[in-house]
């Protein structure tokens, strides 16, 4: 069954530019079915998983491929099936005005199998190839334009993520080398025996890991590719750089910080100090570069940067409390960055325009547009009643309960970058709504909303945005009982 | 039992439908529905206030972050005051916003801002209030920017980024105070868990500062007032009015909630922070005045002249005895009427002759009597001149001044008072004189009558008896107040 979902995906993204489709909306029925059945089969999965692992191929020793539902990969590959057939369909539209059209539905159909293999990994070399494969499989969607500029950035995301990717498996070989096993097992699976007196060259070891995941989480300092791969289409920068991609690193960095090495080796030592200031100075970096970019795409991205170092400031709490924390806000920001990105999507698609001063006056052109765009910057800054909230009070509720003064200080990074969140996201808000008197309205006669196919995702986001903020209750009740090991 | 959301939902609702009307609709047509709209607003709260169920478990945010609401005495104080300055302005505003333009826009986030400040007055606990303390800021920022300058909207801005700096710095202390107190519910003496106050005791007094810091932007205490000049003399002049009568006022309701409801005055007295906190207000009330002083535009002077007020609430809070706490919320209520007649008197001479600087008005007593006769009247509230609200506000923050136990503070505290008093006199005085004794060399042969129209004059006029009223017979309400204070400290 699990083979069966990561398969799926693969074979439809390859069919794609084989298969003669007569007329455009034949591809789309058939991406679409493919998508929706896919999510469908998920979640079948997740609503009747076994504990059981299965084995798809044995290398020496303990080395396998394997795959195994449980807590965390629920969420991950939940959060994922559940975006997809919506940015799939996103995707129809806004690739009538690219190029290529069959080579990226190829690649991005194939991403969604990819990514639920990083899920369903049962041990850390399973998600270890998953994980380079991820990185193989996007570089052709950044390249997609194949402008100069965006065979640069494709480069630079190669290079980053194959780097990062390294330094992870250094971490790989002393879990296989000073561990139980590769298996993730909540509490980590080091064997303290093997460890005895290096610990501080595991704690190292673990630093190194971390900042190599962290690159495709995009710490602080690698993070310069995810602006830069913002010149891809913006069904890849907002499905796959605002969620799949660069939440598959904060996943792993999860699924090393507590399923491998464990948070009782690693609490309290200098190496969560370490990667908990990265992981602060990155938040607040994140935003205030955020502030000075002026193109639309760029400045979401570098709020992704901050974001996904909230998530990671969760994880580095390392408490049950942390963990939960980190992963109300995995789910919560994915559902807020993916719909304003496809409203900053909509608007490049409808107007041409990329740069926030030129956003002058939109608002009354297109309504909806904005004002989903709005509720996702009053969500973002994390305003009572939204979902950024929830997952914000969560983070700082588990950095009171932590007792580190670290992670007090760590609380006003959160808020510093609230603070320069609504600075970011309101004055294009402001932008929109409030263009000054003597704005001339004729420049943006003919701007309109765009179709159904734009709208149906971003409202559907938006009903999420506000049902998960005024009744959160049964998501983060399942999120404590996944941080506490119970699933 | 859900009587309590009406006038909470019916303001925001009926301003939402307006701001999504997809054309601008006929003038009269607006203003009869935002008129009736207000006036039913008005009953609503009426009803609320006086109905017997006096809360609601609405739900929950997490399982335990409740949103509830519940009635108090302070709530009713400030949303009696709520309720009077908003329909006062915003029946000034249907003649005031004729030479303004997207007037549909205005009054949909005029009635939401009500709403919500209704919301603020009634709300239980400190979650609820923070939301709807972050929807007054969203709500009210439009009103400031609606002239669409390019003045207008950076100010606009200003005040909302201020506010937002001071929403979060408050937020910071409640993640801890979340997790310190037994609930976040309001309850008289504060809910602060002993065990916390004693072990942690440094670091609580931190979190308090922070808190009082953050809620102080919204009520202009110094270092973070710079947005109340900025913001006040650009927005439409009923706006201003609301503004400064009643939004700023949020700052202070905050700083009731967090210090006496939820810190506990007991843990603060005498502490650092209480220090702190007069130092600052006091150096606010004097920093105002003066700076009011020195202002010559007559909105942007009422503008200093409220940071410098409102601190003298402040004072009253940070002194924490009864007199004093009395005092405060009674400056609340004077200031309130007195502050919102000024912003729209200056919102009606800005009306009639354009002209926005004191120095040019010379003789406007002359040509708009009535007016100006309620300014003086009000003026002299403002001052502290007997018969008037302000007298009796400023009569009890002084005597509590005395009676309290704060150190050099009590005989500085009510010497500050006095010499901003004086600077009162100062600033707002001279359009008096000139106004009514324009000097031998004036023409009198330009001057024509030019009083405003009755939909400008009634509000003001009512604002000024109201708060002669207070002044006059302010056993009523000293009583009411007393009797609930001495339950609360």
């Amino acid at each position: 069954m699990i083979i069966c979902i990561i398969l799926l995906p693969l074979i439809a993204g390859i069919l794609v530019p084989l298969l003669p489709f007569h007329k455009r909306w034949y591809k789309e029925l058939f991406l679409e079915g493919a998508v929706i059945l896919n999510s469908i089969l998920v979640w079948y999965l997740l609503l009747h998983h076994s504990e059981s692992t299965f084995l798809l191929a044995h290398f020496t020793g303990d080395l396998n491929i394997s795959f195994r539902v449980d807590g965390m990969s629920m969420i991950f590959a939940g959060l994922v099936s559940g975006l997809w057939p919506f940015a799939t369909l996103y995707a129809f539209e806004y690739m009538t005005k690219e190029e290529h059209e069959n080579t990226f539905f190829l690649f991005y159909t194939m991403t969604y199998g990819v990514t639920l293999g990083i899920a369903f990994a049962a041990n850390l070399l399973t998600m270890y190839f998953f994980y380079e494969l991820l990185t193989l499989v996007t570089v052709p969607l950044v390249m997609h334009t194949l402008t100069r500029e965006a065979i640069l950035a494709s480069r630079k995301y190669l290079y980053y993520s194959l780097g990062g990717a390294a330094f992870a498996f250094i971490g790989l070989i002393m879990i296989i080398v000073y561990g139980n096993s590769t298996d993730f097992i909540l509490g980590g699976v080091l064997n303290l025996a093997k460890v005895g007196d290096k610990t501080n060259i595991l704690l190292f070891i673990y630093v190194m890991a971390f900042m190599g995941f962290g690159v495709k989480a995009a710490v602080c300092p690698f993070n310069s590719w995810l602006p830069q791969a913002g010149v891809a289409p913006t069904p890849v920068t907002a499905l796959l750089h605002a969620v799949a991609v660069v939440k598959s690193g904060a996943f792993a960095i999860i699924r090393l910080t507590y399923y491998s090495f464990g948070t009782d080796f690693l609490r309290g030592t200098w190496a969560q100090t370490t990667v908990m200031i990265v992981v602060m100075f990155t938040i607040v970096y994140g935003c205030s570069r955020a502030l000075k970019e002026t193109h639309i795409k760029r400045r979401l991205a570098y709020s992704t940067i901050s974001n996904l170092s909230y998530i990671l400031f969760g994880a580095v709490i390392m408490t049950p409390l942390g963990l939960m924390g980190a992963i109300t806000h995995l789910v919560f920001h994915a559902v807020m960055k993916i719909s304003s990105f496809f409203c900053a999507g909509a608007i490049m698609h409808q107007t041409d325009k990329r740069y926030i001063h030129e956003l002058n006056g939109l608002g009354y052109r297109m309504p909806w547009v904005f004002t989903v765009f709005t509720l996702s910057s009053l969500a973002l800054m994390g305003v009572p009643g939204l979902s950024g909230f929830i997952s914000k009070w969560n983070l700082a509720e588990a950095a009171v309960d932590s007792n580190n003064p670290l992670a007090y200080a760590g609380i006003a990074c959160l808020l510093v970058s609230a603070l320069l969140t609504a600075i970011y996201m309101l004055s294009i808000v402001v932008r929109a709504f409030f263009p000054g008197k003597d704005f001339d309205d004729s420049a943006v006669q003919n701007v309109h909303d765009p179709n159904w196919k734009m709208l149906l995702p971003l409202c559907v986001f938006t009903a999420f945005i506000i049902l998960f903020g005024i009744h959160s209750q049964p998501i983060v009740n399942f999120f404590y009982r996944v941080a506490a090991g119970i699933y | 039992m859900y009587l309590i959301l009406l006038p909470i939902l019916f303001p925001i609702l009926a301003g939402f439908a307006i701001l999504v009307f997809p054309k601008e609709p006929d003038r009269r047509l607006l203003t009869a529905t935002a008129g009736t709209c207000l006036v039913i607003t008005g009953a609503l709260v009426l009803c609320t206030l006086l109905s017997a169920s006096q809360e609601l478990m609405l739900f929950h945010l997490t399982e335990t972050l409740p949103i509830y609401f519940k009635i108090d005495e302070t709530g009713i104080t400030f949303s009696f005051l709520t309720v009077i300055v908003f329909i006062c302005a915003g029946f000034f505003s249907f003649a005031y916003m004729k030479h303004e333009q997207n007037e549909k826009r205005y009054y949909g986030f005029y009635l939401m801002a009500f709403g919500v400040l209704n919301a603020l007055c009634f709300a239980g606990n400190l979650i609820t209030f923070y939301l709807f303390f972050e929807l007054l800021t969203l709500s009210s920022f439009p009103l400031v920017l609606h002239t669409g300058s390019k003045e207008a909207i950076m100010a606009g801005l200003k005040y909302l980024f201020y506010s937002l700096c001071g929403a979060y710095a408050s937020l910071f202390g409640i993640y801890f105070l979340y997790h310190n107190c037994d609930t976040l519910t309001f309850t008289a003496g504060g809910v602060l868990k002993a065990s916390a106050a004693s072990a942690e005791g440094r670091f609580f007094l931190l979190i308090a500062f922070v808190m009082i810091l953050g809620f102080g932007v919204k009520a202009g205490m110094v270092p973070m007032h710079a947005w109340l000049p900025t913001a006040h003399p650009v927005a439409p002049a009923p706006a201003s009015a609301t503004l400064s009568a009643v939004i700023v006022k949020a700052g202070v309701l905050a700083l009731i909630r967090v210090v006496y409801y939820i810190i506990g005055p007991d843990f603060l007295r005498g502490s650092w922070v209480q220090t702190a906190w007069l130092t600052l207000s006091l150096t606010t009330v004097f920093l105002g005045s003066m700076l009011a002083y020195r202002e010559p535009v007559l909105k942007k002077r009422l503008a200093y002249s409220t940071v410098s007020q409102l601190s003298y609430i402040l004072f009253g809070l940070a002194v924490m005895n009864k007199e004093a706490f009395t005092g405060g919320l009674l400056h609340v209520l004077a200031h309130g009427f007195i502050k919102g007649t000024l912003f729209l008197i200056a919102g009606a001479i800005i009306y009639t002759t354009g002209k926005t600087r004191v120095d040019e008005l010379r003789g406007i007593g002359k040509e708009m009597p009535l007016t100006m006769w309620c300014y003086t009247i009000v003026s002299l509230g403002l001052i502290g001149i007997p018969p008037t609200g302000g007298f009796i506000s400023k009569w009890y923050l002084a005597t509590g001044g005395l009676a309290g136990d704060i150190g050099i503070f009590r005989y500085l505290g009510p010497a500050i008072l006095l010499l901003s008093a004086l600077l009162t006199a100062g600033y707002l005085l001279p359009l008096t004189i000139q106004g009514f004794f324009p000097g031998a060399d004036y023409d009198y042969t330009s001057l024509h009558r030019q009083e405003p129209c009755h939909l400008m004059t009634i509000p003001i006029v009512l604002l000024t008896v109201l708060s002669v009223l207070i002044g006059l017979f302010p056993n009523i309400v000293v009583a009411y107040l007393t009797n609930f204070v001495s339950t609360l400290l």
